[in-house]
């Protein structure tokens, strides 16, 4: 087939554009700001070199502090909610494997819906759950005769009800990518196991898991990027407390620009928040890899 | 796997338990909007002593004007629509243009469109506000449909599918005369309808769910999504009265249970082909 290049480029055209001016643009803009004293209401106040960078990195100025302990904060939520939801998600994923037919469709509908749900709303109803003054888990503890607890205001109480709430919201994404990868293992591995004599756990260790590990590394990825992402619901539920310790790095980065007037700052901040994503998600995907060469 | 009956019962008892579980703040969101205010804070009880209308009346009357819910629930599907239609089609005449014509630099393309996909959003998202906002375009469509075309994730999908199909029937076409435009609309079109599939759901998802960028770019109540929407009445001041909180959320999220009930098959599908979150 002869095609002339003019045709080739001017379908390519449109999407070349929106590229540039809504994804280069931005991109380079930040980069270029970050490396200047900015503010949101001033505008450019000269060049200053990776000075932003090394404020944020040095000791001493309270950019380095919002900014340590807003990693921290996240670095805290990804951990304990790794756990949740990759493992409780791929045993979802084997309960509905092994449930017949029509309530399997049934029971994966459930645990899948309410991610339909978006997170403000997942936000507002958990609040109202779990909210220390007339909060619904609280009216429900004292009918008990229980104290009621204060879930808000205290860790690590706090972390206990974004968790829950996250969970609740995305744990049935990462089951859907479980359960289609369980469907596509192949049947007859099973069978050769069990005529091996293999038990339940040894047939999930030696057939099924080796089968579905690329997909266990890449939802163990993309749950660290969503749970670095962290918005949302500290931003609703906690408003960022109880003193700070459910502030995410996003919510930082939001009011280092427009709280603190800091734009070339915050712009800094977005940057090295990237870099540092980058270098956790290459880091599970060589260990990923490392350990299927190894099997 | 041979189970017993016995174990499978077990099974699906154990999955009930956890279906309760998962379904409980769903039935707590409903119950509670038909609430009256002194009974939504105070009681431990899931359904209403007194059933009431009056949170849905409020939200009609009293917050028409600082809380439209349905213009926002419009706002949401108009943007969703709008932003998915321009993806598929900006991508699909893109992926096109790689995979099977003659763009020129096309693996230069190719190579900045994998890389782009490795930057975090979070690089991007308070730059474009900004640009936005120096072109005086906030408080309009604009910002919240045209950035979703650039999204890379669809070329990419789409150009993959394309390279593992065989061009027999483009070239066929093509000897009978068609142009690249005619080979797009009847022969490729229709053969990368799964993708284009999955690429809608998730699109869709994508814009629907969306919190921070529509938050950064819209001001007045007439031009938010229901996310950003639903954000101001639990935030602050507003956060007095469970039932009614409860009565717009309810409002917000039927819509979207519903195409997902629906729906469910796709969504099934397109998670499947990515891991957009």
């Amino acid at each position: 087939m002869k095609i002339s290049k003019t045709v080739s480029s001017l379908m390519f055209l449109p999407f070349l554009l929106f590229f540039i001016l809504f994804w280069m643009v931005p991109f380079l803009y930040g980069l270029y700001v970050s490396f200047h004293s900015w503010t949101v209401s001033g505008g450019n106040n000269g060049f200053v070199g990776l000075d932003n960078y090394i404020r944020i990195l040095s000791p001493g100025n309270m950019y380095h502090d919002s900014f340590m302990n807003a990693l921290g904060n996240t670095l805290y939520f990804v951990v304990i909610s790794l756990v949740p939801l990759v493992v409780f998600a791929l045993l979802l994923a084997l309960l509905i494997e092994n449930i017949p037919g029509k309530l399997k469709v049934f029971f994966r509908t459930v645990f899948f819906i309410s991610y339909a749900v978006s997170v403000t709303a997942v936000s507002a109803i958990f609040k109202w759950l779990f909210t220390g003054n007339g909060g619904y888990i609280n009216n429900v503890l004292e009918g008990f005769g229980l104290d009621s607890i204060g879930w808000l205001n205290n860790q690590p109480y706090a972390w206990i009800a974004v968790l829950a709430a996250t969970v609740w919201w995305t744990i049935g994404y990462n089951m859907i990518l479980f359960v289609n990868a369980l469907d596509e293992v192949d049947a007859s591995l099973y069978e050769a196991a069990s005529l091996d004599g293999a038990n339940a756990w040894e047939r999930f260790w030696n057939v099924t898991f080796p089968s579905i590990k690329g997909v266990f590394v890449f939802v163990t990825i993309i749950t660290v990027i969503a749970s670095f992402n962290l918005y949302g619901q500290t931003l609703l539920i906690t408003e960022g407390g109880p003193a700070r310790s459910t502030m995410s790095l996003t919510m930082i980065i939001q009011n280092t620009i427009f709280s603190q007037n800091n734009l070339g700052m915050g712009s800094a901040m977005a940057i090295l928040m990237g870099i540092i994503m980058v270098f956790i998600t290459l880091v599970q995907f060589l260990i990923g890899f490392r350990k299927d060469d190894n099997a | 796997m041979k189970q017993t009956k016995t174990q499978k019962v077990i099974l699906v008892i154990i999955a009930s338990i956890i279906s309760l579980i998962f379904i409980f703040p769903l039935f707590w969101m409903f119950f509670t909007s038909f609430k009256g205010m002194a009974e939504s804070i105070s009681s431990a009880r899931l359904l209403p002593r007194n059933w009431t209308t009056g949170n849905f009346v409020e939200l009609f009357t009293v917050d028409a004007a600082s809380a439209p819910i349905i213009r926002w629930l419009f706002n949401t599907a108009f943007i969703s629509i709008g932003g998915t239609l321009l993806v598929i089609v900006t991508n699909t005449l893109a992926a096109y243009s790689i995979a099977r014509l003659n763009l020129p630099a096309k693996r230069l393309f190719m190579f900045i469109i994998v890389a782009s996909m490795t930057v975090p959003g979070i690089v991007i998202v308070f730059p474009r506000y900004f640009n936005f906002r120096d072109m005086g375009l906030l408080d309009t469509f604009a910002p919240l449909i045209l950035p979703y075309a650039a999204s890379t994730l669809g070329v990419f999908l789409i150009y993959s599918f394309l390279r593992n199909f065989p061009r027999d029937l483009e070239e066929a076409a093509y000897i009978d005369g068609a142009n690249q435009l005619q080979i797009l609309r009847h022969v490729v079109f229709p053969s990368i309808k799964p993708v284009i599939a999955t690429l809608s759901v998730i699109t869709f998802i994508l814009i629907y769910n969306d919190f921070l960028w529509p938050l950064l770019v819209t001001n007045s109540a007439e031009m938010r999504t229901v996310t950003v929407g639903i954000a101001n009445l639990v935030q602050g001041a507003n956060f007095v009265n469970p039932g009614k909180m409860m009565a717009s959320t309810l409002i917000a999220t039927v819509p979207a249970l519903l195409i997902f009930i629906f729906a469910n098959r796709y969504f099934v599908k397109g998670v499947n082909s990515t891991g957009l979150k």
